[in-house]
């Protein structure tokens, strides 16, 4: 975890705390080439798709990221939140009549709350303890949601019946949903750099590199690492109600299975560059459309062919690219001179 | 009543099967602190190969055996010092690649089966005892003898033997262990292929019992993880024990309540464990302490 | 595997040349072919590729060629990747192995104005949701149900000797989408009959030991035992059952354990007589599906084995289907292929495996009927309905010695 190398070296340059009025320019730029690219990709809706899914994960690994990557907590259980966020907006939908925006902001606190109700048994545990232990989570989860028809149709799944429209948030076209998942994956963006420069975020960094030395200092870990927790597993939720509305369809196989949804989540943050602010954008705008070419192409006459490729580059990319590709890019420029930890955002 | 002695009998020998696929995951998880993915993977290829030496070499699992489990000793040592090793101080990125050998294998394994399901029929596997008036399957008591015959070979080498020692030692404070002169990165070797090849020796045990599918290895996988936090870290009775328990748990609770929610069950008392009593039932306590962080 | 790959290889190639002799019809056909039901999926796709093939044969559709192009998907997000991918290049869409995926499938496709040609997923919510570019040519989970429930009141019932209303059947499902629907629906249509009901139990298909549910079915002792799940869920079970000396009067399973997968894992001694609820089978008396044989050979000549599963008659009939809707409509977009199906009205028995061609409002084709077939030394016979069964076939006893 040398991630802290990029926090302490600016403050002794610039004499003051990087906060997030700095970082502003960087994410509207970012912002803006990804809503150019949509632009760019207009009418051809494969490309939309894959984008539009890129948004999303990118979203929901950045979510992750605020917890697994800032806080080093490595959870496996934030594909509950994802459901929990799916479902609440597909029973709005569906038995209140209600419009799905307006489930955003029940299905953060939900999200948020479910976090804390999980993590403060989970916090007792450490490392790979606490990573086995959201893993079960995540299981009881599957099975509870197969279980209880009444709120999730069970297996059946639940569906939201197809009535385009803006109040809706379903479109006929793809490029909404470009768009819908650009503005969330901005959101994930802003809220885990205001994270990252806000004393919460340096706070939670302090608890992953040394705990004691961190409760030592003064700091209030479990609250710290409760509170990052929360804020992650809100913005994931948020991510699953979005999610509904682009699928329409959703079961539990789809919402909770653990290599699909809540291990992914960590893997694309890993890829990327785990504890930055952009790794895990980074890591979906490789993974995914790597993912969607190797399934169109190898995967369709070799039976798992895609996979097998992707598990290759998974393990390849562990072993060469170690700080993620953040990590990789910061390598990178800082052999530039003046340009020093410009990426390690 | 006989139904109540035939679901104690069914748990306890589905804690066989649990405590035999854990115990090898105790070991590595215990000794190298690797969460590792892919061991239900390891099983399976245990399974695949002894369905090979089946029908090339006609040999029957209980000694195919002998053959899978140098085999996956050898893989699993070139899998610690090729790709483990070198992501020695980076727990995540180890989480992370054994995530991407899971894919790997289990697609593998799909493309060169085409992901049909295999089964072998063997003298063990159709074979029941009679025991009052319950059916015991001869080939689950054999699960069962193994596992036991491991588990008290295994606590003897660990306790005994100067590798066994120097495994502990590790285990235990790996830079105090260096400073003895035990060579670590071997030892993490050994320790690692044991594990694996304990895998292909579960695996070669279960193929007479169960249809192998490329993905079989996920069905055994969460319950050994639950197994060994359970159990106790590094505590090769732990493993054993907590096989029993979640084996016994899951048979009452798909019997008495529901068979839909028998793993919603043990999963609820698996946490309630955690939250009681972190370091497991038989863990040595602060062992849940180690966190993912670098510990030289 | 090698050649299976080689085989699929020239196939394709061989599709890909003559197709750009003409401007060809081109259709993605939606399916896993990766992760677990790769199997599957790949049979199923293999059925369409046959079909194309012989069609093709004898001169094609509309004076056009078909061509099959495989648009790979194991989840319902891809899926709908899948669709968009191939929408630009295809003239309509064919599928699936899961019924989750022609579902997110389906919407896509009409999103990109597509027809969804649906020959094997088996939810009735499918056509219910009265997409107007989907049909299907198959039966759905009602079928199956039907079928099964009659493999107890009418095969088992009467080979026992009993009436249906003095049995007693115990109904279980693994608990994913395509087993809750069918035990549902299996509960409701016993009772209808007077049978008497213990179920539905659901279990998880995961689970690597059922000995829990066996216990407690035996503890029933019903005279039925009834259980839909998958391939190698059902052979734990059945293997479960034998161990725990669970012997009901009949044995009836519904969609799986009808393959070598299941003949491997059990033995043709304990199969002998289980009867199983699965899609027509290339056995069919030739007087009620009029082109077993006939698809036996092109299979065999075409993959060098036999068919792995029934699926694949059944999606290679489903294609035929297909073709005849836009030889009709004269066209592949889906209000005039809707338009065209509508009026088609073929008996039963016209197509290769016995179906017929009726839609219903919803396009749920009314005449595509599963059967029973029966495990006989170590192969199964189609059994019901009566005239499916082939020349000299015959139930055999159900009971477990």
């Amino acid at each position: 975890m040398s991630r802290s190398e990029a926090v302490s070296e600016v403050p002794a340059k610039a004499a003051r705390v990087r906060c997030f009025t700095d970082e502003l320019p960087l994410l509207a730029g970012v912002a803006a080439v990804l809503g150019g690219a949509v632009l760019l990709m207009a009418g051809d809706n494969f490309a939309l798709n894959i984008l539009a899914t890129t948004f999303l994960m990118a979203g929901l690994a950045t979510a992750w990221n605020v917890i697994g990557g800032f806080g080093g907590q490595f959870s496996l259980c934030h594909g509950v939140f994802f459901a929990e966020g799916a479902y609440l907006t597909a029973n709005g939908v569906v038995h209140l009549g209600l419009s799905p925006w307006l489930s955003l902001a029940p299905a953060a606190v939900l999200g948020a709350v479910t976090a804390l109700a999980i993590s403060w048994p989970a916090f007792r545990l450490r490392g790979p303890f606490f990573a086995i232990a959201t893993m079960t989570f995540s299981e009881v989860a599957y099975v509870l949601a197969n279980y209880f028809d009444s709120v999730t149709g069970g297996a059946q799944g639940i569906r939201v019946p197809y009535h385009a429209g803006w109040l809706n948030m379903i479109f006929p076209g793809r490029i909404a949903y470009a768009w819908i998942m650009l503005g969330f994956l901005c959101c994930c963006l802003a809220a885990s750099l205001l994270l990252l420069r806000s004393r919460l975020g340096y706070y939670l960094q302090a608890v992953r590199d040394n705990e004691a030395a961190a409760q030592a200092s003064g700091i209030d870990v479990l609250r710290t690492k409760l509170l990052g927790f929360a804020i992650s597993g809100g913005l994931t939720a948020i991510g699953g109600s979005v999610f509904m509305m682009y699928v329409r369809v959703v079961d539990p196989p789809t919402l909770l299975t653990l290599s699909d949804v809540g291990v992914r989540f960590a893997l694309i943050a890993l890829i990327g560059g785990v504890g930055t602010g952009y790794g895990p954008l980074l890591g979906a705008l490789l993974v995914v459309p790597l993912e969607a070419w190797l399934r169109a192409s190898v995967g369709a006459y070799v039976p798992g062919a895609n996979l097998i490729v992707l598990g290759a580059v998974l393990v390849l990319a562990a072993l060469f690219f170690r700080q993620g590709l953040a990590g990789a890019l910061d390598r990178l420029l800082a052999r530039r001179p003046g340009r020093r930890g410009a990426a390690a955002a | 009543m006989a139904s109540f002695a035939g679901v104690l009998l069914a748990g306890v020998l589905l804690g066989g099967i649990y405590s035999l696929v854990a115990i090898g995951l105790n070991l590595i998880f215990g000794v190298i602190r690797v969460v590792n993915f892919a061991q239900g993977e390891f099983v399976m290829l245990g399974m695949y190969a002894t369905v090979v030496a089946y029908t090339l070499l006609h040999l029957d699992p209980y000694l195919g055996m002998l053959l899978v489990f140098p085999l996956l000793f050898v893989f699993g040592m070139a899998v610690q010092r090729f790709i483990l090793q070198p992501l020695q101080n980076e727990p995540m990125m180890q989480i992370f690649a054994t995530f991407g050998m899971l894919m790997l294998l289990q697609n593998v394994v799909l493309a060169v089966t085409g992901g049909t399901a295999v089964s072998i029929r063997t003298p063990a596997s159709g074979l029941t005892i009679a025991v009052g008036p319950l059916q015991v399957s001869v080939a689950r008591v054999v699960a069962l003898l193994a596992v036991t015959v491991v588990a008290v070979g295994l606590q003897w080498a660990l306790h005994t033997t100067m590798t066994g020692k120097a495994v502990r030692a590790v285990a235990q404070d790996r830079r105090a262990a260096r400073l003895m002169g035990i060579d670590v990165e071997r030892t993490y070797m050994l320790t690692f292929g044991f594990g694996a090849g304990l895998a292909g020796v579960a695996g070669a045990l279960l193929t007479p019992i169960f249809t192998l599918t490329p993905q079989i290895g996920g069905n055994f996988i969460l319950p050994a993880f639950a197994v060994v936090v359970l159990g106790g870290l590094g505590s090769v009775w732990g493993a054993y024990i907590g096989g029993f328990l979640i084996g016994l748990t899951e048979a009452l609770a798909g019997f008495y309540l529901d068979p839909a929610l028998k793993q919603a069950v043990w999963f609820a008392i698996f946490i309630l464990v955690l939250v009681v009593r972190p370091t497991g039932l038989f863990g040595v306590v602060g062992a849940e302490e180690v966190g993912l962080r670098v510990q030289e | 595997m090698k050649r299976r790959v080689f085989l699929a290889g020239t196939m394709a190639a061989g599709l890909v040349t003559q197709a750009r002799a003409a401007n060809p019809i081109r259709i993605g056909a939606i399916n896993p072919y990766s992760g677990g039901p790769a199997l599957y999926g790949d049979e199923t796709t293999r059925g369409y590729e046959l079909a194309a093939a012989m069609r093709n044969a004898s001169g094609g559709v509309l004076g056009r060629q078909i061509v099959i192009v495989r648009g790979n998907a194991a989840t319902p997000q891809e899926g709908m990747a899948a669709v968009e991918q191939l929408s630009g290049t295809v003239d309509a869409f064919i599928g699936t192995f899961i019924s989750a995926i022609s579902d997110a499938a389906s919407e896509a496709a009409l999103n990109n104005d597509k027809l969804y040609w649906e020959t094997n997923a088996l939810a009735t919510q499918l056509t219910a949701r009265g997409l107007p570019n989907f049909i299907r040519s198959g039966p759905d989970s009602t079928d199956f149900a039907r079928v099964s429930v009659q493999a107890i009141t009418d095969v088992a019932a009467k080979s026992l000797g009993v009436a249906p209303k003095d049995l007693k059947v115990w109904v279980q499902h693994e608990d994913s989408i395509y087993g809750t629907t069918i035990g549902k629906d299996q509960v409701a249509l016993l009772r209808k009959a007077g049978v008497q009901v213990i179920g539905p139990n659901p279990y998880s298909a995961r689970s690597i030991d059922q000995t829990d549910i066996i216990l407690r079915a035996r503890n029933a002792s019903p005279d039925v035992w009834l259980n839909t799940g998958y391939t190698a869920d059902t052979n734990l079970m059945l293997r479960t059952a034998r161990d725990q000396g669970f012997k009901p009067k009949a044995i009836v399973v519904t969609g799986s354990a009808d393959t070598f997968e299941t003949r491997d894992s059990l033995g043709k001694e304990y199969l002998e007589g289980i009867l199983v609820a699965t899609f027509p089978r290339a056995d069919i008396n030739p007087s009620y599906g009029p082109g077993g044989a006939e698809y036996l050979a092109a299979y065999r000549k075409a993959f060098n084995r036999d068919p792995i599963a029934p699926q694949n008659f059944t999606a290679y009939t489903g294609a035929l289907i297909l073709f005849d809707a836009i030889a009709l409509a004269g066209a592949t977009d889906h209000p005039k292929v809707r338009q065209a199906a509508a009026t088609m009205d073929k008996p039963l028995g016209s197509y290769p495996n016995g179906f017929g061609v009726k839609f219903d409002d919803t396009m749920q084709n009314t005449r595509a009927k599963p059967i029973v077939g029966q495990w006989q030394n170590g192969v199964v016979v189609t059994v019901y309905p009566e005239p499916a069964v082939p020349l000299g076939g015959k139930l055999v006893a159900l009971a477990r010695s």
